[in-house]
């Protein structure tokens, strides 16, 4: 339980390249602070899809995950096994990735869950139990052994933005990616339509206001809850799915998102989903330029710093709109 | 002890309780005559996470905020007492014979940085154990107690602050050790004469009775009432005058000047202390411990303690997966025991029932 890793979400090597880079050219360097952004769309990309999970499990369903970094890591682990046993491509397994996790979190929900509704804090215990549970069978079957996932070939590569006079790029962004920023986008949009432009949605929204009334209407409240739950979970499973190609899989390296995940979501506004694309716009790229003038800790301990102060003064978070009680 | 309400003197402890606590306290008292060494440093490590338990207790049972954040008070004292030590090794056992700490050797620090340099004598060490937790913890709680932050999000904060933390201080590895921490201290000397193991576990049991018996004496008081009022409805709390606010504030300063003796104790028993122990992981097991234990019971997250060290220490080898274990028993008991395993006692022989003070006399209440 004392296993102890450095959080690892913003120390990629494009970071410390850039890092290097600036303390050689002593002083303000407009290329390096590009660069520096651009990574920064990077990150944003990574927390838009580890939050967004979580906002709609705490977000909606006000129910507090804290096994959603477990999720993330199943998500990898599922990403590993097919590409490992029957050597798929990853994009092919994020569906599958998705399946399998949102499966697992309806099994959680009817499980556990589904008693814990009205009781914020043990619903916290419960998941914080799951989560020891979930690494430990996961370490049972697997290994505490590191694992690799291959990224395709062709989302391999920089995208040349900038070059100098010899032609190479001096400002670049991976190709890997853009395509975590497309894939968090598309899920944030489809998330969207579900919940504003589908029957589904409507009652989602629905239970979650009142509960009770939504009951009496005819909508099958638990129901609702468990496809809510597992669709959340299986965002989760997406976001590792997508990210086991950054990093080792290991299993527990959903802790590593858990509280930047948090984060976002407190940020951005528990109540309209669309403040999650805000708040890991505003972490990510303070993070990437914080790092760009001091180094990468502090910048993460600022970052960390300034949100603790903005849920002291907006509980509710940036974007939503202040309610009477 | 009486404790005096509105006037009047009430007696509030039960002779059962004296009994059963005098017979718990000789236990103990015996117990390090009995095991090898190994379970003695055990024992006394588990001591320490059960009173940095009872701590947490006092804010998350009586008072209802749940703190990932105690780990971060512990390692705090924990800090102060380890430059302490770790300043007062001989020159001979100190790697680079000057007053120099060799992880600072290292980084390239040439002088004692000004705000660790006083440690090096006792009193200062002794204070800043207590006083450093206390005044980080009033600082956050004069932030966040004042402000209509609620629950769940209280809970959101002290993960963020132990999670920034841990960050910081494996970042400044010249002043803090970076992820080793501070390791090869000297052991602790006390009145110039050197603590044994048994000597460390006696002190160590002196202060775990010691805070349970302050912490069971302030929730049997009238403090303690508003305390487990606010627990159950803050707004009729403050409806009725009280600034609900300034108990919370008190009672979570106190509560980490618990956890930061706790720490500076553990430092001299475990002889090194690290970012580990800062970690949201850590601050979680303090968690699980109050759980496990029964919250608002006080001897629970003790007990809960002593028992999952033990079971991890008996896992440990057998398999390496006795975290699963863990994680199992919390769950179980969220879902079938949310009063944690203090509640499977009888209800005559619980003493959270023993210690509930009787209710007051309809004219005490009326009177004024």
């Amino acid at each position: 339980m004392l296993d102890y890793t450095f959080p690892t979400l913003f120390s990629t090597p494009h970071v410390l390249i850039a890092q290097e880079a600036a303390a050689s050219n002593e002083g303000f360097d407009i290329l390096t602070l590009l660069n520096q952004a651009l990574n920064g769309i990077g990150i944003v990309g990574i927390l838009l899809l580890t939050g967004l999970g979580l906002a709609i499990t705490f977000g909606v369903m006000r129910i507090i995950n804290l096994a959603h970094g477990e999720f993330i890591m199943l998500g990898a682990y599922v990403t590993f096994v097919f590409q490992d046993a029957f050597d798929l491509d990853l994009l092919m397994t994020i569906p599958l990735a998705f399946l399998i996790t949102a499966f697992i979190g309806a099994v959680v929900e009817i499980t556990i869950i589904r008693r814990l509704y009205g009781h914020p804090l043990e619903t916290l215990l419960a998941t914080w139990g799951l989560s020891i549970v979930l690494q430990g069978v996961v370490k049972l079957i697997f290994t505490a052994q590191l694992k690799y996932v291959k990224a395709p070939a062709y989302l391999s590569g920089n995208l040349p933005l900038v070059s100098d006079d010899s032609g190479a790029a001096v400002v670049a962004i991976s190709y890997y990616r853009l395509f975590i920023v497309g894939v968090a986008l598309a899920l944030l949009g489809l998330t969207l339509y579900l919940f504003y432009g589908t029957s589904w949605g409507r009652q989602i929204r629905a239970v979650t206001q009142n509960r009770d009334m939504a009951k009496c209407l005819g909508v099958n409240t638990k129901l609702v809850d468990m496809g809510t739950f597992a669709y959340g979970c299986g965002l989760a499973g997406v976001a590792g799915s997508v990210i086991s190609a950054l990093k080792s899989v290991a299993p527990p390296m959903g802790q590593d998102y858990l509280v930047d995940a948090w984060m976002v979501v407190v940020t951005g506004g528990v109540d309209k989903l669309i403040g999650i694309l805000a708040g890991s716009l505003l972490i990510g790229e303070a993070n990437a330029i914080i790092a760009f003038m001091l180094n990468d800790p502090l910048a993460r301990v600022i970052v960390l710093g300034a949100v603790i102060i903005l849920i002291r003064y907006r509980p509710e978070g940036l974007f939503t709109v202040q309610k009477r009680v | 002890m009486t404790n005096i309400v509105m006037g009047y003197k009430q007696s509030t402890v039960p002779h059962k309780l004296v009994i059963v606590s005098g017979i718990s306290l000789l236990v103990f008292i015996i117990l390090p005559f009995t095991i090898n060494s190994f379970q003695l440093s055990l024992m006394s490590k588990l001591l320490l996470f059960g009173t940095l338990g009872v701590s947490l207790d006092l804010v998350w049972g009586f008072t209802g905020i749940l703190s990932f954040a105690h780990g971060v008070f512990f390692t705090l004292g924990g800090y102060a007492s380890a430059y302490y030590l770790k300043l007062n090794l001989s020159a001979a056992s100190n790697t680079y014979g000057g007053e120099l700490p060799d992880f600072m050797v290292w980084n390239g620090l040439e002088k004692l940085p000004w705000f660790i340099a006083p440690l090096k004598y006792f009193p200062v060490a002794l204070v800043a154990t207590i006083a450093v937790p206390a005044l980080f913890a009033y600082i956050i709680g004069y932030f966040i107690f004042r402000s209509k932050v609620s629950g769940v999000y209280i809970t959101i904060i002290t993960i963020a602050i132990s999670s920034a933390l841990t960050t910081f201080f494996v970042s400044q590895q010249a002043y803090t050790g970076g992820t080793n921490g501070i390791t090869d201290v000297s052991s602790l000397r006390l009145f110039g004469v050197q603590l044994t193991a048994l000597g460390l576990y006696f002190l160590i049991l002196a202060y775990a009775a010691f805070v349970i018996a302050l912490s069971w004496s302030l929730t049997q008081s009238n403090f303690g009432l508003i305390l487990r009022s606010i627990n159950e409805n803050e707004q009729r709390i403050s409806f009725l005058g009280y600034d609900v606010a300034q108990f919370k504030i008190f009672i979570w300063t106190l509560s980490a000047a618990i956890a930061g003796m706790a720490g500076g104790l553990f430092v001299p028993l475990n002889r090194f202390i690290s970012p580990v122990y800062l970690a949201v992981a850590f601050g979680t097991q303090v968690v699980i411990w109050v759980a496990i234990g029964g919250r608002g019971t006080l001897v629970g997250p003790l007990i809960a303690a002593i028992l999952l060290g033990q079971v991890q220490n008996y896992a440990e080898k057998v398999t390496q997966d006795w975290q699963l274990v863990v994680g199992i028993l919390l769950l179980v008991v969220v879902l079938f025991l949310p009063n944690g395993l203090m509640s499977l006692l009888p209800k005559r022989a619980s003493l959270k029932n023993l210690s509930k003070p009787k209710p007051l006399p309809v004219t005490v209440l009326t009177k004024k």
